[in-house]
């Protein structure tokens, strides 16, 4: 019996301490039309509780606290609300109102759960109260906060977190701590559809709303192979890109295994990496439900996933530098995204893959693009040097010439390298190109339509002579 | 062979033909249903008000093709509307004739066969708002100079003819989409580009008003 009384005992303890689990104390802004009140809210038996005489002050209501009677009254006019210490009943004018957590009273300070607001304040003052459960915040009145939105997605060496706030706001990085970033925007009150982002990785290891302050912020607990963070505006400021870059020395976007690059007894290689060029961004046309154009047999978007592993291979190896890849896999991503990995990475050439389809199936229609000059507006409006500031669709211009010789290149070696194949140099408003801001083109290859070219283009021996013509038109370049 | 089987043997083949008969009947309802197809006719569609009447005068209109050669990647060719009072319904001709396509054996079609134009308007600033259905995507071929082809096509055979049209501004499906086929991007109003094309400069725009 003995033996049991101790394991008993110990039980019982943990349940009664259990019960009464009191949790540290937590900001929590109460949001009115003009001002906000902030308090500290204590948790108790898993309840949010919130200081009475506080907000009853902030209210300026006159009150009776009867210590002997352990009543608490409040009045609004002809409106009398009281409450008693250890109950969940009030009175509003005699009519009773059950809360679903008792009042509590604890050194001399009246608590009371949330839905004392929501229900009895609100009945009391006219004023509502409304609470989301699973907040830390109230918004009263008419306070009509705009929603914000977070999404997170790893794109290979970024993570991106996407913000949407339902109005114009400004958005700024706080890093005092190197594994934690605080987003701060300078909109308040916000109210955020969900508090965390279910999202974390490599950069990332948790994203959670934080307004106990009063002050919107996003804090990002990082790895210490965050690098660093960087804020995109976009949409008129009310969608932010917040990316999370990696360290340089761990750049490579995926692990796996990079297939031994060809020898190429055309051009000698070199042993070190160019100047001009540290970083350069292949990014493989299309990708998960975005097929790109088809054939019977083969889909743009295998094609060119293949193409490009071959010439990051081709790259490494013979002119050294960091290659990275938008996508290593047959993932969906939009044309933002692709062009934020190279600005990202500060990349200086971003070589985008695609293969071409034409109606007329004899033709081995392939093309060298370039960004349309004009696009956006007329060049001479951004041509100044003193023009430090562009909006993002235009960040093409701040590189237009090296992209047109880096075409021109391109062009050249090419037609010498596949005879039979046009390349013709062609300038088109590319979603992908418009807000690069290193030298980018896109190469579009082959015909799909043309069953000769969907042979060649899927011939491995053909995918590694392409590869090695466009490292020589690189390794000119970085010249 | 005792009775008691002869039953048994009875009563098996009752039941497989009953239940063969209710197959018969599910599979010929299922078909049924296949095949069913609603009628064109909605009595609730309302009455289609014509894009020109009778009294407006012809007007010359070039119509840019894309050519089976890429080379150059559009072609014009001459076409006649009618020059209607609203500005609105000559620009619906005019994607009339490209959605008709061309009878050149050289010039392929501007846009999928089943891709229609929803919803037309035309702003103060003289940006015309085409809300294409999601066919012109989702039947889209793809490839670049094949996109470029379908969207300048429209925007050229739009904005050489008609003045007052400054831009185009192309919606898919009743929304702003990021391209149509992964390339272009539509997220701006695009102007004409006739680098890409048979004529040769914008000062042979306005010829075509006469």
């Amino acid at each position: 019996m003995k033996r049991l009384t101790l394991p008993a005992a110990l039980c019982a303890a943990l349940f009664i301490f259990g019960t009464l689990t009191r949790a540290a104390e937590n900001g929590f802004p109460i949001y009115f039309e003009s001002t906000k009140l902030l308090l500290k809210s204590e948790t108790v038996n898993r309840t949010t509780y919130l200081p009475l005489q506080e907000i009853i002050d902030f209210l300026r209501l006159p009150y009776t606290d009867a210590v002997n009677l352990e009543t608490f009254t409040v009045r609004n006019g002809n409106t009398r609300l009281v409450l008693t210490r250890n109950s969940g009943l009030i009175s509003i004018n005699d009519q009773i109102v059950l809360l679903r957590s008792p009042i509590l009273r604890e050194n001399n300070r009246w608590l009371v759960p949330i839905d004392f607001l929501t229900l009895g304040l609100t009945k009391l003052t006219g004023t509502t109260f409304r609470y989301r459960p699973g907040t830390m915040r109230i918004f009263a009145g008419n306070v009509s906060p705009p929603e914000l939105v977070m999404t997170a997605q790893s794109l290979g060496a970024i993570t991106r977190l996407t913000l949407r706030v339902g109005s114009p706001a400004r958005v700024s990085i706080n890093r005092d701590d190197p594994k934690r970033a605080s987003i701060l925007i300078d909109r308040s009150p916000l109210d955020p559809l969900r508090e965390t982002v279910d999202h974390s990785d490599r950069l990332v290891q948790s994203i959670a709303y934080d307004d106990s302050d009063g002050e919107s912020r996003i804090v990002a607990e990082l790895t210490d192979d965050v690098a660093d963070v960087r804020v995109t505006p976009a949409e008129g400021n009310e969608v932010f890109f917040v990316d999370f870059t990696r360290k340089a020395a761990t750049t490579t976007p995926d692990p796996t295994p990079e297939p031994p690059p060809a020898p190429k007894p055309d051009v000698p290689p070199s042993t070190s990496p160019t100047s001009r060029l540290r970083v350069v961004v292949l990014d493989p046309g299309h990708g998960g439900l975005d097929t790109g154009t088809k054939s019977a047999t083969l889909m743009e978007k295998d094609l060119t996933l293949a193409i490009a592993r071959k010439l990051r291979g081709a790259l490494q190896s013979r002119l050294g530098v960091t290659v990275l890849l938008t996508r290593d896999s047959d993932v969906l991503m939009d044309n933002e995204a692709r062009s934020a990995v190279a600005n990202n990475n500060q990349a200086n050439l971003f070589i985008s893959l695609h293969i071409g389809y034409s109606a007329n199936k004899m033709d081995s229609g392939s093309s060298v693009f370039a960004m349309k000059e004009d696009f956006g507006g007329p060049v001479s409006a951004t041509s100044s040097k003193d023009r430090m500031f562009l909006p993002w669709y235009l960040g093409y211009r701040s590189s237009a010439q090296a992209s047109s010789r880096i075409a021109q290149l391109l062009q050249d070696e090419l037609t010498k390298a596949i005879p039979g194949w046009k390349f013709p140099l062609r300038k088109a408003p590319l979603g992908v190109l418009t807000s690069t801001s290193m030298p980018s083109i896109v190469i579009e290859i082959g015909n799909l339509n043309n069953s000769v070219n969907a042979q060649t283009l899927e011939d491995a021996g053909f995918q590694t002579r392409l590869a090695a013509t466009i490292v020589n038109a690189v390794q000119r370049f970085a010249q | 062979m005792p009775r008691h089987i002869k039953i048994g043997l009875v009563v098996l083949a009752v039941g497989f033909a009953v239940s063969l008969g209710f197959f018969v009947d599910i599979i010929g309802r299922i078909r049924s249903m296949v095949n069913e197809t609603e009628t064109t006719e909605n009595p609730f569609t309302p009455p289609v008000t014509p894009l020109y009447s009778p009294t407006d005068p012809p007007m010359n209109v070039k119509i840019f093709f894309p050519t089976i050669d890429g080379d150059p990647l559009l072609r014009a060719e001459d076409q006649t509307i009618f020059k209607s009072a609203e500005l609105v319904n000559r620009a619906k001709q005019i994607l009339q004739k490209l959605q008709e396509g061309s009878s050149s054996q050289s010039l392929g079609p501007a846009f999928p066969k089943d891709a229609k134009v929803e919803e037309l308007f035309i702003s103060q600033k003289g940006i015309l708002f085409i809300d294409f259905t999601n066919t012109i995507s989702t039947n889209h071929p793809g490839g670049i100079l094949n996109e470029q082809a379908t969207i300048y096509s429209v925007v050229n055979s739009l904005t050489y003819n008609l003045p007052e049209i400054q831009e185009v501004k192309i919606l898919v499906g009743g929304t702003e989409k990021e391209t149509l086929a992964g390339h272009i991007l539509l997220l701006l109003p695009l102007q004409m580009d006739l680098s890409i094309t048979n004529v040769p400069s914008p000062e042979a725009r306005g010829v075509a008003q006469q």
